[in-house]
């Protein structure tokens, strides 16, 4: 599923990042790539940004640039 | 000696740079890109060292310009010393930089900050076996506590002993030109930073890799994490709903912070520069020859020399604690978030909010505060929209009585000036558009460090006396000249025209024009005359929606140059002539 599909409160984990060039890049070096995992915080309105936490970091995503993550989510126990 | 600070965005360099010193003197500008790198020197065993401090960066490899400049840096071999600051709750992240610059070659030293905070989330860094590791020297640091700072500062100390002054007369790639953009370094949006065509090569992950290992290896986690009120305000503020709100309250609060101070602070400084005003006025009447030129002088100084004591300067000061607070407690980049959808509408971030909500108190330093925006064309793109639309406390003070006076529509007047904001706004973003994805770190909302607002404070408000006070005086005499050599008084030809095209007098035409001049004096003009409530309407929504005053043409010149201020006089003079003519044809 992609990044912007998750609830908030759940975790995911990135299986793969689109290639878009230019996007791919500067996503990689906030620490987006396959393998990591990441915590779902918040969903803007009206199709607006997306805030979640990876390590120990907190990001906002556009839509444009969180529709290129693909992930799978982690089922707490 | 030399010595660069090279690190993550958001992880402290210029709080680290602040302990070493509290004396930020230059801040370089490299020409022809707009990335400012602060330099300041110490003093140690007699010889000085220099330390620069450079915008935050995650990647050598990326081409943004910041990268480019750092590079020039680097290369140009004046650095004997790389300060690789990292942020130790985000190892993972920080270290990938931190292989790309030990491959490098320059002696390094890694400064890991915020030791406390991870500390109080349960994370412990070992120090020492990273130096194994990494085999260069490592330092756990605290901003915050000092921490660190004596071992810091030896290690420097024994850099510097061992002779290493390079020649300064060779290669002066950095030249200095302005000295406000200090520790306004990261805006949070990393869209800027990592700007780069290249695919991630094997190489890359190779790296990334490594630094995860060596973060694993390093790092123990130990009990659960503290959850400080500083978190619980995060989670709060980082809600949608509530959050926006939040944000926009504390907007408003800062309108609200501004417009006291100037009113507190108006009234005994006009007190105190009575006397030397007439003094001022005295001196030069008594001792330059007679003639129009000193009539002129006599009036101008003293005026151009009030108005920006008794306003400019207190909303200037005022403005640099609310811009310096707002960035250091880690709100600013929350504001683009919340306002993504509304300022891509107008091409703005929504940090835009900002500057746009001094405006209405003063515009002056609301044209500086545009300087937290991402680039020159939404910068271009908030200071037409200050300059043009935004009314600011006094405009909005006289324009009410005014407008009682004529009993002129209130309404209509406010429909218009919305509705040019909507339109401007819009028509510039689609002209100007700058495709930017949207990517921004959050930083953790933080209590902002003392001597960092002082820092930023000194370097942003010492800009009033050096640049802005000598243009106010000198375009203070040029705007007495001219109203003294009666150009204005021709303007009665024009008569028929005005009447033509927005249906009011010529004088009130004049009043138009002076806005620039005496921002204060324009609407005045008109209670001079004798007006028709529907030409009283169309009169102050000209006067409303035009050239921006005097104070507001200098801080413009100031950021975007005098062809960036020939635009937004263009642009303000066709939009009031434009609000003129179709308020004549739509109104009854």
């Amino acid at each position: 599923m992609k990044l912007k599909d998750l609830k908030p409160g759940q975790k995911a984990k990135v299986i793969k990042v689109d290639h878009n060039g230019n996007l791919t890049r500067r996503l990689f070096e906030i620490g987006i790539m396959p393998g990591v995992e990441l915590n779902m915080i918040s969903h803007h309105p009206f199709k607006g940004p997306v805030v979640f936490e990876l390590g120990n970091a907190t990001f906002a995503l556009g839509q444009r640039a969180a529709a290129v993550v693909e992930v799978d989510k982690i089922e707490s126990d | 000696m030399a010595i660069v600070m090279i690190g993550n965005p958001n992880v402290g360099k210029s709080a680290v740079l602040s302990r070493l010193t509290d004396r930020p003197l230059l801040v370089s500008n490299y020409s022809g890109t707009s990335v400012e790198i602060t330099a300041t020197q110490l003093k140690s065993a007699g010889k000085t060292i220099d330390i620069y401090d450079t915008p935050g960066l995650y990647s050598m490899e990326c081409e943004s310009a910041e990268q480019q400049v750092i590079n020039e840096l680097i290369n140009s071999q004046k650095v004997d010393l790389i300060l690789n600051i990292v942020d130790a709750v985000n190892l993972k992240r920080n270290l990938v930089l931190t292989y790309e610059l030990l491959e490098l070659g320059i002696p390094m030293v890694l400064v890991i900050n915020q030791i406390d905070r991870a500390r109080q989330m349960g994370i412990e860094i070992n120090c020492q076996l990273l130096s194994q590791i990494l085999k260069c020297e490592v330092i756990c640091f605290s901003a915050n506590t000092g921490e660190g700072l004596m071992e810091l500062m030896s290690l420097i100390d024994k850099g510097n002993k061992e002779g290493k002054t390079k020649d300064k007369e060779t290669g002066q790639p950095v030249t200095i030109i302005k000295a406000e953009f200090a520790g306004n370094s990261c805006n949070g949006n990393c869209a800027n930073c990592s700007r780069s065509f290249q695919e991630i090569d094997s190489e890359d992950l190779k790296r990334a890799g490594k630094a995860a290992d060596t973060a694993r290896m390093v790092t123990r986690e130990f009990g659960t994490k503290s959850g400080s009120w500083m978190d619980k305000a995060e989670k709060i503020i980082d809600k949608p709903f509530l959050g926006t709100i939040i944000l926009l309250f504390v907007a408003y609060l800062a309108f609200l912070a501004l417009m006291k101070f100037i009113e507190l602070s108006e009234g005994p400084i006009s007190d105190l520069l009575a006397p030397v005003n007439s003094v001022l006025e005295a001196f030069i009447l008594t001792h330059l020859p007679d003639s129009i030129f000193t009539t002129i002088l006599a009036k101008a100084v003293p005026e151009g020399l009030i108005i920006p004591f008794t306003i400019i300067m207190p909303a200037m000061l005022m403005v640099s604690i609310i811009m310096s607070l707002i960035e250091d407690t880690g709100l600013l980049p929350r504001y683009s978030v919340v306002l993504e959808r509304v300022g891509s509408f107008f091409g703005l971030s929504g940090q835009a909010v900002i500057p746009l909500s001094l405006g209405f108190g003063c515009r002056t330093p609301a044209v500086m505060a545009t300087r937290i925006l991402p680039n020159q064309q939404q910068r271009f793109i908030a200071i037409v929209l200050l300059s043009v639309v935004i009314p600011c406390a006094a405009t909005l003070g006289i324009l009410a009585s005014v407008i009682a006076t004529f009993e002129a529509s209130l309404m209509v007047i406010m429909v218009t000036m919305i509705m040019t904001l909507i339109i401007l706004g819009y028509v510039l973003s689609r002209i100007m558009s700058t495709e930017e994805v949207f990517i921004y770190e959050l930083p953790p909302l933080r209590i902002p460090l003392w001597s960092n607002l002082w820092t930023k404070l000194k370097i942003r408000f010492s800009g009033f006396f050096t640049e802005v006070l000598p243009l106010l005086l000198v375009m203070s005499i040029a705007v007495r000249a001219l109203i003294e050599s009666g150009l204005l008084n021709h303007l009665q030809s024009i008569e028929n025209i005005t009447r033509m095209l927005f249906g009011i007098p010529a004088e009130a035409f004049a009043a138009v024009l002076l806005t620039i001049f005496q921002r204060y004096l324009a609407p005045l003009i008109l209670l001079n005359l004798d007006l028709s409530a529907r030409e009283a309407t169309i009169a102050i929504s000209m006067i409303a929606l035009s050239l921006p005053c005097l104070p507001v043409m200098v801080m413009t010149v100031r950021e975007i140059g005098f062809k960036g201020l020939a635009k937004v006089l263009a642009i303000g003079m066709s939009t009031s002539i434009l609000v003129g003519i179709i308020l004549n044809l739509l109104l009854p």
